[in-house]
């Protein structure tokens, strides 16, 4: 459908007033949510994710991106809501204690409820004991822990070290990313899984919940 | 006196392993300087966010670290990207009690939100504004002690890193590309805070080192990175040369292999190789142009690897540029309460196998 492809372009080029545009004109004629959102803003997604991974993007223009499909979100949430489309699980993210850089974090973020999981977001700059409580609340799938700090990296390990005194850590699939972490490195802390970038994320996370 | 530091320090320079290594020169061994921040409030059993603002402790750990590590210069900075922003007037945020944070811009405590707000912006005045007068004074204590020993080197903030923490690093991404021009505007600015800075530090008799990890291809492309950064860190680094320095490092962390050319342009004098990026290539560049580079040994390898592995590490890094006399090692930025033995590791790797 010529439309889609139109949404998936602007999306690309990060236009979000023409994202959102795209978005109203499809909804009106009665396109499918669902459809909007795999065959227009994931699509786009997908290239922008493999187009920042090539080198052809980089973080400003995938800001614009992601702003761009944030729009759209905002627009296509409600009627997904309503036609009861399921989200693919619950993810609860957060950067880890110390550490006050989300851009990565919340790129992860838009591309996972892109890709129909449901997001609930710690913010910035939390405490182990606050994922456990958190845990326990939401029930989330899996936890993603980011930090962009060789310093705040060790909190990672601390807080899977709350997760499991919790008991909760048979509960819940553990990714991280960010600047200074490495699969190596997960491994050494006892997480599930790496991403190195947004689009690595969600497969990793989709890789999780299928094992 | 400060006088007297100065050119007491300038002495030592003239035949310091670092200036050896940035001028092409052998030395009785290859220069070691890990990325020591944070780490110095661990040197004192104290957290950063006490230490970065109490000028005694401060300069303790300093001492502290030339004591413990030994390394080829010394640094003043423990939380180095937010000094300049806090004297222009941003908010950082400081921990309490025994918490190890490192202190940061706050986010919602950034001062720049709109077109409008570049004609509130004014220049700090490094003797008063912020902590920037704090540092200024742990220069003139520590040189008044080591400037004999080793180089001292203020760290300064370069001019798109400083954007971001005036700015929030995700808005001014985004208007890089939504409002070209009034970033430019913003970079000039940052660029005369960086030359106030830079001129107080060499008054006191210091070096200075510039970071500006936030132009980093892992975050800008290297169009970009011609577009807006080049050209006011070129004037930047012009500037402290003009001030009588003849080396300048510039720090820009992740794997810079992609902009290494306008790395190259901007007239530092020593540069970064972090462990990403591709050695070959900057040995190559660095040899052609006569430049020192530092290549990082990677943190996580640093705080995980066993001792022989680690040992084992430090030896390929070394051999990856043995032969080179523009080569420093070092590691990537130390995280807070590393236990010192790991640093007498390198050292002896040094002492024993990179003479």
């Amino acid at each position: 459908m010529r439309e889609l492809q139109d949404l998936a372009d602007a999306l690309i080029n990060g236009y979000a007033d023409r994202v959102s545009k795209l978005t109203n004109e499809l909804l009106e004629t009665g396109v499918e949510p669902q459809t909007i959102l795999n065959e227009g803003l994931i699509a786009g997604m997908t290239v922008v994710g493999e187009k920042m991974r090539t080198g052809e993007m980089y973080l400003p223009e995938v800001l614009q991106s992601a702003s761009a499909m944030h729009a759209s979100l905002k627009l296509l949430k409600p009627h997904l809501v309503k036609e009861g489309v399921e989200s693919r699980g619950k993810i609860l993210m957060g950067t880890v204690k110390g550490d006050m850089h989300d851009i990565g974090k919340n790129l992860v973020g838009i591309m996972l409820q892109g890709a129909g999981f449901e997001l609930v977001d710690l913010g910035l700059n939390v405490p182990p004991q606050k994922f456990v409580e958190a845990i326990g609340m939401h029930q989330p799938a899996v936890v993603g822990l980011s930090a962009m700090l060789t310093t705040t990296m060790l909190n990672m390990k601390t807080t899977i070290e709350a997760i499991n005194n919790a008991g909760l850590r048979s509960k819940v699939k553990i990714i991280i990313g960010g600047a200074p972490v490495s699969q190596k490195f997960a491994d050494d802390i006892g997480a599930d899984g790496y991403a190195r970038d947004a689009v690595k994320a969600v497969d990793k996370v989709k890789e999780l919940l299928a094992a | 006196m400060p006088r007297l530091f100065r050119i007491l320090n300038a002495i030592y320079l003239m035949n310091s392993r670092l200036l050896n290594a940035c001028e092409g020169r052998a030395s009785d061994r290859m220069p070691f300087l890990p990325a020591i921040y944070e780490q110095k409030a661990w040197f004192v059993h104290s957290t950063p966010s006490i230490v970065c603002r109490d000028p005694e402790l401060f300069t303790q750990a300093l001492l502290a670290e030339f004591e413990i590590v030994r390394p080829d210069a010394l640094t003043i900075g423990i939380d180095v990207y937010n000094v300049e922003a806090e004297a222009v007037g941003a908010r950082v945020i400081y921990y309490d009690g025994e918490d190890p944070s490192i202190p940061a811009v706050d986010p919602d405590g950034t001062i720049f939100h709109g077109e409008e707000d570049i004609v509130n912006l004014r220049l700090p005045d490094p003797q008063k504004d912020g902590r920037m007068p704090l540092h200024l004074g742990v220069a003139r204590r520590v040189l008044a002690k080591l400037g004999n020993e080793l180089p001292v080197r203020g760290a300064v903030t370069g001019p798109f890193s400083l954007a971001a923490h005036l700015v929030g690093a995700e808005h001014l991404f985004m208007l890089t590309i939504t409002h070209p021009a009034l970033v430019k505007k913003l970079l000039r600015f940052s660029l005369e805070v960086a030359k106030e800075y830079s001129a107080a530090y060499v008054k006191v008799g210091c070096g200075v080192v510039i970071f500006d990890s936030q132009a980093s291809p892992e975050i800008l492309s290297p169009a970009m990175y011609r577009t807006f950064v080049l050209e006011p860190t070129k004037r930047l680094i012009d500037f402290i040369h003009s001030l009588g320095l003849r080396h300048v490092p510039l720090i820009i962390g992740g794997n810079t292999t992609k902009i290494l050319d306008a790395y190259l342009e901007t007239g530092a004098n020593n540069i970064l190789c972090d462990f990403s990026a591709d050695v070959e290539r900057f040995r190559e560049q660095c040899s052609v142009t006569g430049r020192a580079f530092r290549r990082n040994i990677d943190t996580a390898d640093f705080l995980t690897l066993s001792r022989e592995d680690l040992i084992a590490r430090a030896k390929k890094c070394i051999d990856e540029s043995r032969g080179y006399p523009g080569f420093i090692f070092g590691t990537g930025v130390v995280p807070f309460g590393t236990p010192v033995g790991h640093f007498a590791i390198l050292r002896n790797v040094l002492h024993e196998y990179a003479r």
